[in-house]
């Protein structure tokens, strides 16, 4: 085999592009952490079993940690860096505050994405909806309840 | 947990792909969705010289309807599958067997084709390097044993794929392309049966469609599917069923799969042929379900035992064809 060579990826996150040149088996969650320092994504498990590398892709969530960043050349990435707006938080960001749906954060900022993504598609979910969307992702700390309240919460004030 | 090296390549036509496989042959790995090929060069399962990720193929994505069919391309994510209106309406297990694969954020970007081709999985395989490093290599892994049924000379990793059975089910087939060639086969045949090298596909094949048959007259479908949680994971049983019953109101058309008890789907013909000719109130579901039972050998490989997944069998085949009588309607 020829050996690995860097090659040129253009990363469109949080509305903006970024040029970056590395090896093709870098993960998009390598690169967003370790290059371009959005460090808000989190790698626990690294095998897609425990959301907290999650990012939005074209608007849904996935796992940055099973994407190769090569593989995300062209989709909007979104990060949880890119969701508060002219200096306020994203009104899920606050109703995860204003709930107390973080502990440690390890899970937050997946959480906090995968239930953005849920809200932009199904504004008034039922709690079973909100159970399923974020059944993906882990949190060892708050027990989920918070969590579902916070949701919920941000999903009567957008009403 | 960081990739092994590997050549990247990122065709943008299928023709283009067919092309590297054939060059390549045998040293190239596929990434559709990659939900389940990453762990595998992550862990050093697999360490493949290329890689090619077939993302920016886009004839391999969607679906479209043609007379007496559904033909979704190999690239579909089971997000997509699982939402459609059409495949919730005629083929109800086939949909479920989508929403059902790990989770949502998982299903945005899996696709039918990748979940299809997953390859077997044991608890002593699929670990991380540090922990094969602690015993000497299954047969999986190339090695003269297998760890899960001490001194077998035989592979017992099981298919955990979710779509398989359904599709099985509905009687589906796959078309596989080769640079120059193309031949359509029923999905059952992609199977080996060696939990070594669970695929019957050639080195430089790629699936590129899944032809279901949509079926006449009145029938109904179903999906079950044993996991500890309701998410995230891999189907330790499953089994899917199809029921069409005739116009007199008799079951005239049966099909019975077992998922996640070997290394390949089970078809339990013994079940069919059971429920056919009765009415579907005085069919013998439990009777039919027990054939599940006999044919399945599950092994202490997976997150809960052999002897209680076997028991399940039944339980969920069952529930299986108990839920396929209960939707029964004319197909859309």
């Amino acid at each position: 085999m020829a050996k690995m060579k860097k090659q040129n990826v253009t990363l469109q996150v949080n509305g903006e592009a970024y040029d970056i040149l590395t090896y093709p088996n870098r993960t998009l969650l390598e690169v967003l952490r370790e290059d371009l320092h959005f460090t808000g994504a989190k790698e626990s498990c690294g095998q897609g079993a425990c959301g907290s590398c999650t990012v939005l892709l074209d608007g849904l969530p996935v796992r940055s940690c099973l994407l190769l960043a090569a593989e995300a050349e062209g989709r909007a990435i979104t990060t949880i860096e890119g969701l508060a707006s002219a200096g306020r938080p994203h009104p899920v960001q606050e109703a995860f505050v204003d709930h107390h749906a973080i502990q440690c954060g390890f899970c937050a900022s997946g959480m906090i994405l995968t239930a953005k993504a849920l809200l932009d598609q199904t504004p008034d979910p039922t709690e079973i909806e909100i159970r399923h969307a974020l059944s993906g992702n882990i949190c060892r700390c708050t027990g989920y309840a918070k969590i579902v309240e916070a949701v919920k919460a941000a999903a009567a004030k957008e009403k | 947990m960081r990739l092994p090296p590997f050549q990247y390549l990122a065709p943008r036509s299928t023709e283009e792909a067919l092309e590297i496989m054939s060059r390549y042959k045998g040293k190239v790995r596929i990434i559709a969705g990659g939900t389940d090929i990453m762990n595998l060069l992550k862990h050093r399962l697999l360490t493949p010289p290329y890689v090619m990720s077939l993302k920016g193929v886009a004839d391999l994505a969607g679906m479209k309807k043609t007379r007496g069919a559904l033909v979704i391309a190999a690239g579909t994510t089971l997000r997509n599958i699982a939402g459609a209106p059409e495949v919730r309406s005629s083929f109800a297990a086939v949909a479920q067997s989508a929403g059902l694969v790990a989770a949502p954020p998982i299903q945005n970007i899996a696709t039918i084709g990748g979940n299809l081709l997953q390859g077997t999985r044991c608890l002593f395989y699929n670990q991380s390097e540090l922990v094969r490093g602690a015993s000497l290599p299954c047969l999986k892994q190339g090695g003269k044993v297998c760890a899960a049924v001490k001194g077998s000379k035989r592979c017992f990793s099981v298919y955990q794929g979710d779509m398989a059975p359904s599709l099985i089910a509905f009687n589906a087939s796959a078309v596989l392309k080769r640079s120059g060639g193309s031949r359509t086969v029923p999905v059952g045949t992609l199977f080996s049966g060696h939990g070594t090298r669970p695929f019957s596909l050639g080195d430089d094949e790629i699936l590129t469609e899944i032809i279901i048959p949509l079926p006449r007259g009145i029938y109904g479908s179903s999906y079950q599917k044993l996991r500890l949680r309701s998410g995230l994971e891999y189907p330790l049983i499953s089994s899917s069923a199809f029921v069409g019953v005739s116009k007199k109101g008799v079951i005239d058309r049966a099909r019975i799969v077992v998922g996640a008890a070997g290394p390949l789907p089970l078809v339990v013909e013994e079940a069919a042929a059971s429920l056919i000719g009765r009415k579907p109130d005085d069919a013998d579901i439990e009777g039919a379900a027990g054939h599940a039972l006999r044919i399945a050998r599950p092994v202490d490989n997976l997150a809960l035992p052999g002897p209680y997944r076997k028991k399940m069998t039944k339980v969920f085949a069952k529930r299986a064809i108990e839920t396929a009588l209960a939707g029964l309607a004319v197909g859309a």
